[in-house]
Order: C-alpha cells, then structure tokens, then sequence
C-alpha cells in the first residue's frame, strides 16, 4: 500500500500581487481544486495585507485563526495544506527584514526563524513540507565548494529545526538556479544531513533545464521528499539561465525565443513530461507523500485544475491503485 | 428488496454551453476538435456522467464528426456515457413556426419528422423544447391559444414516441406559456402520454414561479431537470420586452448563474427534497448558461456547481 496524497498549488490565481485576495476567490478555486480529485493544497510564501494566504500572520489575520482557515478549507472540500513554499530572497513585511541568503552566514538564523514559522503553520494546517529556494540563480554566484558548503549548512540546520514541528525541508531547485551548474546538486545533497533534508523534484524545472526527472528519482529514491508535477512547454537548450538577470530576460520574457509560457498543468496538449511514466518510477522507488500538480502560472486556472483532474483520475490514479493491488 | 448502497437513482448531465479563448479571441467548443477534447476533459474531471446538446449542432456532427453517432463516440472516449438530451430551438416566427398558430403548425410537424430521424443513430431521453413563441408574439394568451398550442405539442410527442423519445417542454420566462396560470392550463390540455414537462429551476423562479411547487404538482410528468441558479426575479415588462429579453432586458444583463452561487434565490435543497421524495429516477442536467458574462467563467462555474450537487444534494438523495 502506497502512501501517496494528491494536492494542487494554488500560485497560478495569484499571478499578481493584487488578485487572489478576497473570501470568495479562494472559496471558488478550493472547490474547483476539491470536485477535480484533489485533497490538499500547496501555498506559496507571500508578504503584506494583498497575501491573506502568504504567510501565518497573514492567514491569522484573514481566518481569526490557523483552525479557523482549516475549517475553511475543509468547508471546500479540501483537507489540508500540504506545503508551503519559501523563498528566503523575498522581504518580509511582517518581520520588516529585506532578502535573506543561505549562502550569507549572518541570515542564517534568520531563514532558520522564518522556516521554524512556516512549519509551525504547516504542522496546524495539516501539513508535512516546506520546500524552499535551496540556491540563488546561477548567474549570481558560482557554485563552487565554499558556497554548496554554506548552502549544506544552512538547509541542514533549517532541515533540523522544522522536523521538531514533524515538517520537512525539501530543496526546490528551479531552472535558474545555481543547483543546476555541473554536479552541483548531487555534490549538495551528499553535504546535507539526509535525515534533515530532501528533495522537491519540480518536473517541469528539471524538464527546461535538461534533466531528466525520472533519473534523479532513481538516483535518489530516499531523498525525494515532495513531487510537484508540472509540465514544461519548451527546453532551455541554449543555456540562457546564466546571463545576467535571467528571472525577467529568460524566465518572464521567454528569453531569445520569447518563449510565452516555460510551464503547464499536468494535461495540457504538447506537454513535454511523461506523467504516467514519472508516477510508474516513484512507485518504484517507494515513494510515499504529497504530489502537488502545478501550473505555476496559467491563463486559465479553473481549466488548468480541471485538466489536471482528468489526468490524475483517468490515467494516474488508475496506475497507483494497480501498484496498491499488486503490493 | 433493499438498495444497494452504491445504487445511484440520479445521474447527472451537463447542457454544453461553453465559451473558453482560443488564441484569435473567445471561441466555444465546437471550434476545433482540440477545443472539444479540453471541453469533454474538463466535464468529465468534476464527475458529469454525460451531456446533452442542441440540435443546431447536428450539422457540424455531420461536417465535422461524421454524424450523431461518431461525435459520440468521441464523447465516450472521454469516459462520459452518451449524449442525453436534445434542445431543439427552433427559429419561433408568426409568419412559419408559431405553436399557437394553427396554419404554422404543418411546417413545425414537418420539422419535427426531419429532426428525429436525423437523431435516430443516438439514444436520446428527451427533446426538449420551448413550447411557445416569444412572449410578445403570442400576448394575450387566452385559454384559446393555449389549446391550439397543446394541440401541436400533443402531435410532435407522438412523432417523437415514434423515436422512442420523450418531448419535454421547457418553459422560459420570455416565452409565451410562463406564468403558473397558464402553465397549468397548458398541462390541462396536453396529453401525459406524449407531452413531458422539463423543470429549469432559474426560468420558472425568474418567471415568479416556484420550481418546487410546480414539480410537486406534476412529478408524474416530469422527464428532466435544467438546474441552474438565478439572482433576479423579472418585473415589469421584461418577460415581454423587444426585440429580446433574455440578455437584452434593461433590468438585468445576466439572468443566469451556476448553482451554488452566492444570493442564489433557488432553493436547491427543497428542490432536491421534492425530487427524493417523489423518488425521481433519471437524469438531472446542469446548465448555466451565459456564464461568462461580466468576467464569468465556464470551467469555474461547472466545477462549483458540480461541487454543490456532490457536496450538498448527493446528501440528500443520489
């Protein structure tokens, strides 16, 4: 018997810091996420009164109380908050501190506080993972010894302090991050304490970086903490991820190509990413916990959940219930 | 002889209005085969267990599908068990098509023997229909002209019997048959053998008649639901307003919402109340249509409604 839960994340009807803020909006998308097939849902950190689900105070602030937004969810249909992600490069009104990074020794104790924050959350909202930016991009700093070092040191005491809350740190490693430079994340993950740390496999940021997603599953089976499922629509073949700026040259403007969309839902037409076959290797490799299907922006988001649910439904499930039946 | 507990009396339709953007602006779903199977997709992901159409479709089947029988195919390839119902909306005119008018009537039994047998490759429940022309077109409405109009209807139910299909009346609240008066006086006249009444839960309390009540009255001819939400009652002359009153009334630009919408006036509960206990087997269709109106959303609008019909009326009665 597997242990695998499916969620959905919800940062595709928040394509700006505007939308995506009253009751109803997230009444509408909870229960189009819940009638589509899935149980949880995954959060994105965020800052400021326009992110009511940003972060604890924020929710306190909107729900009266964790409990309160739980029972919220649960209303919807939805059971829990499965993961939250956390980026310590963004600035924290609530804490009015600007970015903080793993490799600067002096922010350690203070990405350490902020993930302590998250999974306190995470552990009321019935969650089990906090996945977090584990690198700056690749053009802003080399990964050489010294900073995969400072990197281990950091995620590992922050890996430490969110499993006494009975949460997980899983690295997130995008398309744009240093991570993704020559063996940088095998030579990270043999440094990390694999008690304290794993790893959040992105399929569509492995996809556009190159990277096969199976192949890092296999290499890792012990390590894969988190799953997103997300499609990638375009391959990052040239290498652009390491010119200057690349979050808005490559990332938001689609780099020389102008490539108007890098990711997709789980289901869309000319998707890149064999869900089916990445859900065969998880099982193989006795993978247990969330998979988080993502669109991670999309110009429809109820359709892109509701694609997704078919996928999940009439392909997906079937394979993990079959994998159920055998074992 | 008890049920079994995962016995279901209810299933569950979708009416396939639908708009979604294509890359040169809105389209619907008929536009590409690809926009098809993102629509049939999506319908299947929130748990529809069919859909029903309108007949005006049937010549892109035939262009564009190879007929009724292969777009349904492509319908159950998509895990959804078949086309349900027919909405025939016909082109109601006083000068050719005007059920009240006994010199039309020819011309609409004509339409009807063509329209079956161009459906008789499907299964079909229903064909359903707006028993009457536009309001305006018919005023008044005497006893007289409700006769006449019960008359025809009575003759298509035969034809389409014929078929092995039930004809349904489903009465806007812009047509001319809409007040429960006159309802009632219609159903008088028609006969329960060949003549159905189809309930649309938003039409008839758009029309200031309660749904429920009018199903409790004539559950024993009831072959299906249109259930859909609205947020407005009609006043004045908006039943009866020209050139159109369904998205061109003064009062209000979007009659229609998705079940489940908050400050719906249909009361969902008591509606599926009524249908548990005069223990309703069949097929329940959802419909919203317009939702896309004023930054409305198809796919979000069918995924709440579905949510509701699972998370508040499946507890009712299934």
């Amino acid at each position: 018997m597997n242990g695998i839960r499916w969620g959905y994340a919800l940062n595709q009807w928040k394509p700006q810091f505007d939308d995506f803020v009253r009751r109803e909006d997230h009444e509408r998308a909870l229960k189009t996420i819940s009638i589509a097939g899935f149980d949880g849902v995954e959060l994105t950190a965020g800052t400021g009164r326009w992110e009511p689900l940003g972060n604890p105070q924020q929710v306190v602030a909107n729900f009266g109380s964790l409990e309160g937004f739980r029972e919220f969810m649960e209303s919807c249909g939805i059971s829990a908050v499965c993961s939250w992600f956390y980026d310590p490069q963004q600035r924290s009104m609530e804490h009015l501190t600007g970015p903080l990074s793993p490799l600067n020794p002096a922010d350690m104790d203070g990405i350490v506080a902020k993930a302590e924050w998250f999974a306190r959350a995470l552990a009321e909202l019935g969650g089990s993972v906090l996945l977090v930016r584990a690198a700056p991009s690749a053009w802003e700093v080399p990964p050489d010894d010294d900073a995969l070092n400072r990197l281990a040191e950091c995620w590992s005491r922050v890996g430490n302090a969110t499993m006494r809350y009975g949460v997980r740190t899983a690295l997130h490693v995008d398309f744009l991050s240093m991570l993704r430079r020559g063996d940088a994340l095998e030579v990270l993950l043999a440094l990390t304490d694999p008690s304290a740390v794993g790893l959040a496999l992105d399929t569509a940021e492995m996809t556009v970086s190159g990277i096969d997603p199976c192949a890092v599953i296999k290499r890792h089976p012990r390590r894969v903490w988190h799953v997103q499922f997300k499609d990638a629509l375009a391959v990052d073949d040239a290498e652009e991820y390491l010119q200057s700026h690349a979050e808005y040259a490559v990332r938001q403007r689609g780099g020389t190509r102008e490539i108007p969309r890098w990711f997709a839902e789980p289901g869309v037409d000319d998707g890149r990413v064999d869900f089916a076959a990445v859900t065969r290797v998880l099982l193989d490799a006795g993978y247990s916990g969330w998979i988080v299907f993502e669109s991670d922006q999309s110009p429809h988001p109820a359709t892109s959940a509701l694609h997704g649910g078919y996928l999940l439904q009439r392909e997906l499930r079937p394979i993990v219930a079959a994998e159920s039946v055998m074992s | 002889m008890t049920r079994a507990a995962d016995e279901r009396r209810i299933k569950w339709s979708y009416m396939d209005h639908w708009r979604s953007n294509g890359p040169a602006g809105p389209i619907d779903q008929w536009h590409s085969h690809r926009s098809m199977s993102s629509f049939l997709k999506q319908i299947k992901a929130v748990g529809f267990d069919a859909m029903d159409t309108f007949d005006f479709r049937l010549w892109q089947m035939y262009g564009d599908y190879g007929g009724p029988a292969k777009y349904q195919e492509m319908v159950q390839d998509h895990g959804l068990e078949r086309i349900v119902n027919i909405f025939h909306a016909a082109d109601y005119d006083v000068r050719n098509y005007a059920p009240h008018l006994p010199e039309t009537h020819e011309n609409i039994l004509e339409d009807f023997r063509v329209t079956m047998g161009h459906w008789s490759s499907i299964e079909l429940d229903n064909i359903i229909v707006m028993p009457a022309t536009l309001y305006y077109d018919m005023e008044p409405i005497t006893e007289d002209k409700l006769k006449i109009t019960a008359e025809l209807w009575n003759k298509v139910g035969e034809i389409t019997a014929g078929y092995g299909v039930r004809l349904t009346c489903h009465h806007e609240f812009f047509c001319g048959i809409q007040s429960e008066p006159d309802i009632e006086t219609f159903y008088s006249y028609t006969d329960p053998e060949y003549v159905s009444l189809f309930v649309d839960t938003a039409q008839h309390c758009i029309a200031s008649v309660d749904p429920v009540a009018l199903y409790r009255r004539h559950a024993h001819r009831v072959s299906g639901f249109h259930f859909k939400d609205t947020r407005n009652i009609a006043t004045g002359d908006d039943h009866r307003h020209r050139p159109d009153s369904e998205i061109m009334a003064p009062t209000t630009g979007k009659w229609f919402y998705e079940m489940g919408t908050p400050n719906g006036l249909v009361d969902f509960t008591a509606m599926m109340t009524a249908v548990r206990d005069n223990e309703y087997q069949g097929w329940i269709t959802v419909e919203h249509d317009k939702a896309n109106r004023y930054g409305g959303d198809y796919a979000e609008s069918t995924a709440v409604a579905r949510w509701h019909a699972v998370n508040v009326l499946e507890k009712i009665y299934r």
